[in-house]
């Protein structure tokens, strides 16, 4: 097994060539959790003292979600400078001789996150914080997808936005079941016989957009991170999914444990210029327990398969997906009524 | 007597938790092990329940499939014929067979819904619900959030 130090001499030597500069390690850490790809928080200085903080994204080779390092580099470019907090990009490589599989590399940017499951995490700021997370949603749909960074993403799939989603979670369940689910069966069908509309406009979809996924310092968000998942589509996706109640289980009402529905519903409007079609967002919400399933069971599958025993991916189908499947229950209950 | 499985597991999870874990300097193996000792926590909570909530989804899933037996398809009808109501199975035969049994409940839950019977379908819900609350672990969450603090 590769040990922190092999990797830290091997991104030393690699790090001091690309800037042309000679930099000592200060420190060099694996951040837990998000299993797509190996995350480290670095600190290095060169000979003058002056100090640098970086994050590297190291590709695994069995990974929760399967997804192209350069769906993230492009995302992350799409939206440096603008209202949308996100870490500056020094560097991506597909070369794996270098840092053993290809990676990225960014600047480390102030604040911390927080688990998604603790209803407190953001307490006493979760007011401005909720204005801060819903408004910035809205300006990642409000803006144009003709920009140089997003029009590099695949758009040419004439299908509808809600289709080409489902069919794409429909078929990781597929491949990578270990299990009969028939709640999440009725869920699947369900969202096939009702679809939504088409949006009037598409957007650079987030993927994975909600609590436990931005940094924040006190009460300001200081980067919208894990962009993995990004991909042009439907923007009611993106809110169907940070609005999903796993992300509040304990406090169903204030959704990402931020602020009430209605009031994230208005600001997403304001900032997004966009109307809210309740009837579409319900679908959008329900597709949202079933992407979960999939990458829940795509988790179980890993570890079960024993291609990666990281325990997320054992806590991944028994807790979230226990919840989603809830989830989806309620819901076709709540038609029923 | 000798000490229970479960019991072992729990108490392997405290040790983990509250003895090993605090001994680790590294932040990403600390909090590794303490997912752990969550899940091994989990594990011995629902240890011994979970021959008998099998056996028990089986039986549910059959009553239904014959109570509501009028409504389904001759096709359908013909693999619910099929099923036999067995005692005593080993857990692995348990579990094959609970397979079986949830892909039958599937399609019979597509004809239910291409009905209109509505009590049917409250019915086959109800089922699911049920079988959900035997499984379960989420509700197990705010255990977790207070082992790792």
């Amino acid at each position: 097994m590769e040990s922190n130090n092999d990797l830290s001499s091997k991104f030393i030597s690699y790090y001091s060539k690309f800037t042309n500069k000679e930099f000592s390690l200060m420190s060099f850490e694996r951040v837990f959790g998000g299993a797509s790809r190996e995350t480290f928080r670095i600190h290095v200085k060169d000979k003058t003292g002056s100090e640098e903080k970086l994050i590297l994204r190291r590709t695994q080779e069995s990974s929760l979600i399967e997804t192209s390092q350069i769906t993230e580099y492009l995302a992350y470019s799409a939206y440096q400078g603008t209202s949308v907090p996100v870490p500056a990009m020094i560097d991506i490589n597909e070369d794996e001789e270098i840092l053993g599989a290809p990676f990225m590399l960014m600047q480390k940017l102030d604040g911390m996150s927080a688990s998604p499951f603790t209803p407190s995490a953001y307490s006493p700021h979760e007011e401005k914080l909720g204005l801060q997370f819903w408004s910035i949603l809205g300006d990642i749909a409000r803006k144009d997808i003709n920009d140089d960074f997003i029009n590099q993403f695949e758009n040419k799939n004439e299908d509808p936005c809600w289709k080409v989603e489902l069919d794409k979670w429909v078929n990781v369940i597929k491949e990578d079941s270990i299990s009969i689910e028939p709640i999440l069966e009725a869920g699947i069908r369900k969202l096939y016989e009702s679809p939504p509309k088409e949006p009037h406009k598409k957007s650079l979809v987030h993927g994975d957009y909600r609590n436990g996924n931005f940094l924040f310092k006190e009460n300001k968000i200081t980067g919208i991170l894990d962009w993995e998942m990004a991909h042009i589509g439907d923007p009611l996706e993106d809110l169907g999914w940070a609005l999903s109640p796993i992300w509040s289980w304990q406090d169903h009402e204030t959704p990402a444990y931020l602020i009430g529905r209605q009031e994230a519903l208005s600001l997403w409007e304001s900032s997004s210029g966009l109307t809210i079609d309740n009837n579409d967002l319900k679908w959008w919400e329900l597709f949202a327990c079933v992407k979960g399933m999939a990458i829940w069971i795509s988790a179980g599958n890993e570890f079960k398969t024993g291609k990666n025993v990281d325990p997320i991916n054992l806590f991944s189908p028994w807790i979230p997906g226990d919840i989603h499947l809830e989830i989806i229950l309620n819901t076709l209950e709540g038609d029923l009524s | 007597m000798k000490p229970e499985i479960n019991i072992a597991l729990m108490n392997a999870a405290q040790e983990i938790l509250s003895r090993f874990s605090p001994l680790i300097e590294d932040e990403y193996e600390q909090s590794r092990l303490n997912s752990w000792g969550a899940l091994i926590l989990i594990s011995a909570m629902k240890f011994n329940e979970s021959y008998s909530s099998l056996v028990e989804e089986n039986k549910e899933i059959i009553i239904w499939l014959i109570k509501t037996k009028q409504i389904f398809s001759t096709e359908l009808l013909k693999e619910i014929d099929q099923i036999k109501a067995e005692e005593g199975l080993e857990q692995s035969i348990l579990d094959e067979k609970n397979q079986l049994l949830r892909a039958i409940l599937v399609k019979a839950h597509k004809e239910v819904d291409s009905t209109d019977d509505v009590e049917a379908k409250r019915g086959c819900l109800k089922l699911l619900r049920e079988m959900h609350s035997h499984r379960k672990v989420s509700d197990l969450l705010g255990l977790l959030q207070q082992a790792d603090s």
